[in-house]
């Protein structure tokens, strides 16, 4: 993927959260949630597999928290805010899921951010 | 009656907050020393116009509220509110003080005015106060807020006509409760960003500074703009600022612009602009 950012809402620039996502994700969503309190993130790190088990993942939404595959999970109805809780928890951050959406590496991605854009409504994109 | 005294908009970013945190420890990142200087004259202001009463409108990013039951508009009545864990732990501030009071009167008026507003008794609050508030107020923290929690996370989210409308509704309530209290109104949104996707990082400093210039004497044009436009130039997340709409809807057309400061550390459009009542 290049810098070039496109001037429209479809995949995989951008990934809309709508109601149809969030009934797919809502037991990723709810998983990635649950590591807002400390203790779960404890119990989460110490056994990630049956952590998920224990909160109704299916084997292919746990293989996608496995291989942190942030670009899937987002595409399997994951909330950007929930996976950013994982993300968190495993030692990563918004970046690193950016750059997976991206198609970069985090330091590349942080070498060309802010992505610079000019457009205002009604003018010319 | 209470008075609105005046009004301000501001960005929020889980990273200002941890910036401002780190820079007070050992000095700031220049892209964020910016934002901090550009941001001491709301501070100098609310010391000037000393606010008795917050009412601030923001959106939870999912660190309170979960999708077992995610309100697309509340309000939160509790003599305190305490800060969210969002994911890396609390950062080390206090909670912030609640006015009951005010809360329950703001939700009478609301909702018998159409505003049908979930209530909330118990309400933690993530960086979308947490993270500017530190830096504008001092700690110990002893001005009564009301929290409103504006669904963002999510779509279909409020339209701009009806958070401007809310904002109406908001400031008429706040001039009937009973008192004279000094009462600023508060909007807190991200300005141009996306943090998922391919466009990750979409800046468009243009658009931002085109909000900030249209907001006070004409905010209609701005509701007028449909969401999916400002999110198509300036990142899905740029829909945030139609929260924004709030603040300027509860304040009265007799304003002056007291501040305003615009920059692009990172991932956000960093912005604030101040809005004082001339009859204040
Ligand atoms: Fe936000």
């Amino acid at each position: 993927m290049s810098n070039s950012v496109p001037f429209n809402l479809d995949p995989p620039g951008t990934y809309i959260y709508t109601g149809e996502m969030a009934s797919k994700g809502y037991q990723l969503t709810r998983f990635g949630l649950s590591l807002r309190k400390p203790a779960n993130r404890e119990k989460f790190l110490a056994d990630e597999v049956g952590y998920m088990r224990d909160a109704g993942l299916s084997d292919a939404e746990i293989a996608l928290v496995r291989t942190r595959d942030w670009t899937g999970l987002i595409q399997a109805g994951g909330h950007l805010q929930a996976m950013l809780k994982v993300a968190a928890t495993v030692g990563q951050n918004l970046w690193h899921i950016g750059a997976h959406n991206a198609g970069m590496e985090v330091e590349e991605l942080m070498k060309i951010t802010p992505r610079k854009v000019r457009a205002v409504p009604g003018g010319k994109d | 009656m209470a008075r609105i005294v005046g009004g301000f908009g501001i960005s929020h970013t889980p990273s200002m907050g941890m910036e401002y945190d780190k820079g007070m420890a050992k000095g700031f990142d220049p892209r964020w020393q910016k934002w901090f200087d550009g941001t001491r004259a709301v501070k100098a202001w609310l010391e000037k116009i000393r606010p008795e009463r917050l009412v601030i409108v923001y959106n939870d990013h999912l660190n309170h509220f979960d999708f077992d039951a995610y309100p697309t508009l509340a309000i939160g009545v509790a003599p305190s509110f305490r800060q969210a864990d969002e994911g890396w732990g609390p950062r080390p501030f206090p909670s912030l003080v609640g006015d009951v009071d005010l809360g329950w009167h703001l939700t009478n008026r609301l909702v018998r005015g159409g505003y049908d507003l979930t209530v909330c008794q118990d309400l933690a609050v993530d960086h979308g106060i947490y993270s500017w508030f530190p830096y504008l107020f001092d700690t110990p923290w002893d001005i009564p807020i009301v929290p409103l929690a504006i669904n963002m996370v999510r779509h279909p989210i409020p339209t701009n006509e009806r958070l401007h409308g809310l904002g109406k509704a908001l400031g008429e309530a706040i001039r009937s409760f009973p008192g004279d209290q000094r009462t600023v109104v508060i909007s807190t949104g991200g300005m141009s960003h996306q943090i998922s996707g391919a466009r990750f990082g979409i800046a468009n400093e243009a658009l931002d500074e085109f909000f900030l210039s249209k907001i006070k004497d004409d905010v209609q044009e701005l509701v007028d703009i449909p969401q999916e436009e400002m999110m198509r130039l300036g990142g899905t997340e740029a829909s945030e600022l139609a929260i924004w709409f709030s603040m300027r809807g509860a304040l009265s057309d007799n304003l002056v612009e007291r501040h305003r400061y615009y920059t692009f550390p990172a991932i956000t459009g960093c912005g604030v602009i101040v809005l004082e009542e001339k009859a204040a």
